[in-house]
């Protein structure tokens, strides 16, 4: 009777598959580890100078957004065209978790910069209440958005509405401190700004997952600002062009 | 109490916020939506609200689909364990029943081969494949008594349209174990002896037996470096796999020891209760 049972339990195949793949996955890994630590500095840098906007009156605001562009922002876009190209040669999804915190990140600032009246360009001039589109920051970014035809580096839908609720956070806070620096005009503006957008998000079918949960969060942002309307109307502070 | 809770629902409805759930003011819920303003932001949230119905859509269809064929799959394993032998060919009416499911699982994956194209392979990675690889190469072990290579069982899936990956190829071996330890508990119970490849029985000391096999695998995924991109769930696994080897270890042991105290060949009289060989 011939026999069916292999010489050896294990074809040397298996092994070099293994050792192959677990290979690319730590040096995959520690390269990204790289790339998203370098990246997370710019972040931080970033958000540090933005933090200066609930302590800047409207006037010195271009300054400061005109800094935020060049030591945050600027960075921001090269680390993110580095992260780019090395996660292109890899399957998106597979290593996606790793970074989407920080493109995330990395798109909240640059909507909250632009919404300030920042990141103007030569065709479109900056002007405060601007929203950028997911397009528009795929432009800034140099890198496609919502990717569907081919498998390469890009910006997701979810970042980029995780990335709205961190703007709604921080537009919030501004809010009640640019009330704080006298300035109630901006605090309606953003009043009608969150408005409008937490209308948007109620129009999301959403799963339960992190998208959902961030945007359960928007109602307290809405309500902090609408507070802060409140209390002003209360006291007849608010300006009557605009409060109507 | 309904009549509490009707009015309070109208009340709902009047405030114009929700009204749908009551079936008759279905159509006027329509009206109002389209006379609700519209912001300047309201077309590209509309827009979002497309894609991720879309995204959550496929995403429950892979998740149905991945149901049923681990399902399906875990049958076929269940055949399996009848086998009692090792190194064989798989009995034909077991063999049957396993390509009868295949078909059917073949079938149920040919629906979202598309969903799981190009980028969306990693996005949606259904979980059924891990176990799809523990039955297959499960099969491959009975018959050839050898660990299947990833391009055999690429080979062996019943559609060609989904590439697996290294995640679900080891996360189906470290299953693999599990079921060769079942198979080798049980055969043992059966035949007083640790399976062993049949056409090399009775042959020099050198005969490969499931003990064997199993310390093998074990060292080999200890050598090499962790696949799939899960860390914890790997060494997780690796450890059940490690208590596995040591299960089957002392079963070698057991048997070596006693099992020489009843003749070769021996068989339990299957009328009796099998005490003798579940005590081990």
């Amino acid at each position: 009777m011939t026999s069916n049972t292999a010489a050896n339990m294990i074809d040397p195949s298996i092994f070099e598959y293994l050792q192959a793949h677990g290979a690319e996955e730590i040096e995959v890994g520690e390269r990204l580890h790289q790339l998203t630590s370098a990246l997370n500095r710019h972040i931080s840098t970033c958000q540090g100078l933005l933090s200066r906007i609930h302590s800047t009156p409207s006037q010195k605001l271009s300054p400061l957004l005109q800094q935020v562009e060049e030591t945050g922002i600027k960075p921001e876009i090269v680390a993110i065209g580095e992260l780019a190209r090395f996660t292109s040669n890899y399957p998106y999804y597979k290593y996606n978790h790793r970074f989407t915190r920080s493109v995330q990140n990395v798109v909240s600032t640059m909507l909250l910069t632009a919404w300030l009246g920042g990141l103007g360009t030569e065709s479109r001039p900056g002007e405060l209440g601007r929203l950028l589109t997911i397009e528009e920051v795929g432009e800034i970014l140099q890198v496609p958005v919502n990717l569907k035809d081919r498998d390469a580096f890009h910006v997701t839908i979810e970042e980029y509405l995780l990335a709205l609720t961190d703007v709604m956070e921080e537009l919030s806070r501004l809010a009640m401190n640019s009330v704080t620096m006298g300035d109630v005009g901006l605090t309606v503006r953003i009043s009608a700004f969150v408005k409008d957008l937490f209308a948007g998000f109620q129009l999301l079918n959403l799963r339960n997952d992190i998208v959902r949960k961030r945007i359960d969060g928007v109602k307290y942002h809405v309500k902090k600002v609408e507070d802060v309307i409140y209390d002003l109307s209360l006291r007849n502070l608010l300006p009557k062009a605009e409060g109507e | 109490m309904s009549e509490v809770i009707v009015p309070k629902g109208r009340g709902g409805a009047m405030a114009g916020v929700k009204r749908d759930h009551q079936g008759r003011e279905k159509p006027e819920t329509k009206s109002t939506n389209q006379d609700k303003p519209r912001n300047a932001y309201t077309s590209m949230f509309e827009s979002f609200r497309d894609e991720l119905d879309e995204s959550q859509a496929r995403r429950m269809k892979v998740g149905t689909v991945s149901r049923d064929v681990t399902a399906l799959s875990k049958k076929i394993i269940f055949s399996l364990q009848r086998v009692r032998t090792l190194g064989q060919p798989i009995p034909e009416r077991i063999q049957a029943e396993v390509d009868q499911r295949l078909r059917e699982i073949a079938k149920l994956l040919a629906t979202i081969e598309l969903d799981l194209s190009g980028m969306n392979r990693y996005r949606y990675s259904p979980i059924c494949l891990e176990e799809l690889v523990e039955a297959l190469s499960f099969a491959h072990y009975l018959r050839h008594q050898a660990l299947i290579t990833p391009a055999q069982t690429q080979d062996a899936m019943p559609t060609t349209g989904i590439p697996l990956t290294a995640a679900d190829y080891v996360f189906g071996i470290f299953d693999l174990t599990g079921e060769m330890m079942r198979f080798a508990t049980a055969v043992t119970a059966l035949a007083g002896a640790v399976p062993t490849g049949e056409a090399s029985q009775g042959e020099a000391a050198d005969d490969r037996t499931i003990v064997n096999d199993m310390q093998e695998v074990s060292s080999m995924f200890q050598i090499c470096p962790p696949v799939g991109g899960k860390p914890t769930n790997y060494s997780k696994k690796m450890d059940v796999m490690i208590e596995q080897v040591l299960k089957v270890e002392r079963l070698g042991y057991g048997v070596t020891v006693r099992g020489t105290e009843r003749p070769k060949g021996w068989m339990p009289d299957l009328k009796e209760p099998l005490r003798d060989g579940d005590a081990e």
